[in-house]
């Protein structure tokens, strides 16, 4: 067990002494509002993008994606970029996130990891969780959890981007 | 106490580098690392609550490289050892540090081939799903393979072979499925209209005579072969879509206290239609004899090779999850309805009202399943919440639950109802700092009668937050279960400590509940990735 520990630690240490730079955004399919499977990559758009994961059970997720709904206009106005919002809700509860999201007037996005193969491959362990993806694909920044008041964080990162 | 040191030191390292992102030459790595550890305190309140080490710690370290079109990843996951009241720390060694999960895998545009631990869903779940729920303790993934082809946008066929985890160890059995998937919309180019056809096959084989303290045949098995099949649709016009799947399955035991093999069977059906600020989504779910565990041999919720949740609203309110309905496999009809109506402002984004109703309900299938020969309501909850955005500072919340449920499951034909109330208010003082408040009331004829609770929670974003909150049993047995502490945010690095007293009871994520006994304690958890 030492041996596994210590090799995870050496493991840490190498991966430190790489060049630092960023990630590309994972290629999964996940479900697009109504159902149809479709790959992240058909989501790019040549714009920058922040992706935030949120589930009907996660309270803070739906305030901080309220809180970007309700700015998003006036963000606009200073810089061209997208939303998109991932549902990380299963089977129990994706037909109320869909119901959710519609009412709520959100003007993005949404998407549905069904069994959080996304959520898997972008190394989420909680939610919320928010990334910003440059006009190439490039996750560029994150952010976990949410209080109010930090949405603010993501549009500066944006305009940060976008200069 | 030597491996907590060096896990520490690990955890510290990887939250060190948890600000990089990190590239090498085309290929990529990228991490995450959690623990949620706990010191057990010896409470006065809660006599024989604590566990003797005082101790438990779950840490999973996550691992994964890119190359192009080749990905490969671990899970190293320690329990030193399991966290009190989780079933993984009831197995035979519940302090064990080891590779949970591997993968290396290939993904082409059409074609896709993984060989490790396989996660992934046929249908609706009803005959298969492998996933993880770090909550539950729960990580029925299948260790083989699988392999997946799109033929263009026409038909996508899936298979996968192998053996499932259970708990820290593998079950003893194999298991083996096919999904095939068509679309009938991209087949006629109806462009309007989305339309899929799914059949599904999964296969469990586990010997019947690996125990002699078990005798299968006495109950009705007679072969080591479990036989599933499930055919669904999916279709979607406009703002309406509807999903649809009926499920088989051969002779098996549901669950492990089943006293007799039966045939199963499930119905599985959606409704979501949308027309402008307006949303009502239906679903109902009949299962016969449909638990299905990966091993006849385990017991336990991380048990299940299928995925069978309670349709049931999911609260964030403490009171209204008192007492949270879990799922009848052996026999139930289920369904919750949901609308949602939101009235917006059109000069002012920061203005609105959000208003929401459920109903939710479950029955025994069988008058059988009761002692009274009669259908037996297992759980009922009528709510509604009303949102109020009053402007840029101000956002209030009401909530009014009425929750009956069934003590005996079913078996009987008593119920307890409980009306709860809370009220929500979060009030923004400027950009960083805001203040959110909650006070509920439970009034119960319950064993227990009535509960108040209140929590207060402060912010200054995006790095800070405070917390303080108490549930208090005012008829029966007058305890407090308080809880306050704080959280720290950086970037992707969150850290939160935090002590209380917690209740016994049930533990629910995604529908699924574990029983977790009351503790009191401090309780650390990190989370971090790069």
């Amino acid at each position: 067990m030492k041996f596994l520990i210590k090799a995870i630690t050496l493991l840490a240490l190498s991966v430190a002494s790489y060049n630092v730079s960023a990630q590309t955004l994972p290629d999964v399919k996940v479900e697009n509002a109504q159902g149809k499977e479709i790959r992240v990559h058909s989501l790019l758009t040549g714009k920058p993008l922040i992706i935030s994961y949120w589930s009907i059970a996660c309270k803070p997720c739906i305030q901080e994606l309220n809180a970007i709904n309700d700015a998003i206009e006036e963000w606009r106005e200073e810089a061209d970029f997208e939303v998109i919002a991932v549902s990380v809700d299963d089977v129990r509860m994706q037909a109320n996130a869909k119901a959710k999201a519609a009412s709520l007037g959100w003007d993005f996005t949404c998407v549905y990891d069904t069994n959080q193969e996304l959520k898997r491959a972008m190394n989420v362990s909680l939610t919320p969780q928010s990334f910003i993806v440059d006009a190439d694909g490039n996750i560029v920044f994150s952010h976990s959890g949410y209080t109010p008041g930090s949405e603010e964080l993501l549009f500066d990162k944006i305009l940060e981007i976008a200069q | 106490m030597t491996d907590r040191i060096l896990i520490t030191i690990a955890a510290a390292m990887t939250a060190a580098l948890a600000t990089a992102q990190v590239r090498t030459g085309d290929g990529q790595i990228s991490a995450s690392f959690e623990t949620n550890t706990i010191y057990y305190a010896d409470d006065k309140g809660l006599p024989g609550s604590t566990p003797d080490d005082h101790f438990g710690s779950n840490n999973y370290l996550k691992v994964d490289y890119t190359y192009k079109k080749l990905s490969a990843g671990i899970q190293l996951e320690g329990y030193f050892p399991a966290l009190y009241g989780y079933e993984l720390g009831q197995q035979e060694n519940p302090k064990r540090f080891w590779l949970g999960s591997k993968y290396i895998s290939w993904q082409d545009e059409n074609f896709s081939v993984l060989a490790g631990n396989v996660y992934d869903q046929f249908g609706n779940g009803l005959i298969f799903r492998s996933y993880e729920d770090r909550q539950l303790g729960l990580n029925n993934s299948l260790e083989g393979i699988s392999a997946g082809y799109d033929f263009s946008r026409f038909v996508s066929i899936k298979g996968m072979y192998g053996r499932p985890r259970l708990y820290t160890d593998y079950a003893g059995s194999w298991v083996r499925g096919l999904d095939l998937n068509i679309s009938i919309a991209d087949i006629f180019n109806w462009d309007a209209v989305m339309l899929y056809l799914e059949g599904s096959y999964v296969n469990r084989y586990e010997s019947l005579d690996k125990d002699a303290t078990y005798d299968f045949y006495s109950l009705g098995l007679d072969t080591p072969q479990l036989d599933m099949f499930s055919g669904s649709f999916n279709f979607a016009w406009k703002g309406l879509s509807v999903k649809g799947e009926y499920a088989r399955k051969s002779k098996d035991l549901s669950t492990a206290s089943s006293m007799k093999a039966a045939k199963g069977a499930a119905i599985f059906a959606e409704v979501v239609y949308t027309y402008k600020s307006l949303s009502v989504s239906g679903t109902f779910r009949m299962l016969d004899d449909m638990g299905t565990m990966l091993s006849l041999y385990g017991n336990g919720t991380g048990n299940s090779l299928n995925y069978l949740p309670s349709l049931t609203r999911q609260y964030t309110y403490m009171l209204a999850n008192l007492n949270p309905y879990q799922v009848n496999v052996t026999g139930e009809t289920a369904g919750q309805a949901d609308i949602y109506y939101s009235l917006r402002s059109r000069h002012d984004r920061h203005r609105y009202w959000n208003f929401h109703a459920n109903f939710a309900m479950a029955y025994t299938l069988s008058p059988a399943q009761s002692v009274t020969n009669k259908k037996q309501l297992l759980w009922n909850d009528v709510n509604f919440d009303i949102e109020r955005q009053w402007n840029r500072n101000l956002k209030t919340i009401l909530l009014f639950s009425r929750q009956e449920w069934s003590p005996s499951h079913g078996s009987e034909s008593g119920t307890y109802v409980s009306n709860i109330f809370v009220g929500d208010i979060t009030y923004k003082f400027d950009r960083k700092k805001s203040l959110r408040a909650e006070v509920q009331y439970l009034l119960s004829g319950d064993y227990e009668g009535d509960w108040v609770a209140g929590l207060l929670e402060f912010s200054f974003a995006p790095k800070w937050s405070i917390f303080a909150s108490d549930m208090y049993n005012i008829e029966g047995t007058k305890k407090n279960y308080y809880n306050a502490g704080f959280s720290y945010t950086k970037g992707r690095t969150r850290i939160q400590l935090g002590y209380g007293r917690n209740r016994a009871g049930y533990i629910c994520s995604g529908g699924v509940c574990r029983y977790s006994p009351a503790y009191t304690g401090l309780n650390i958890s990190l989370t971090t990735s790069f």
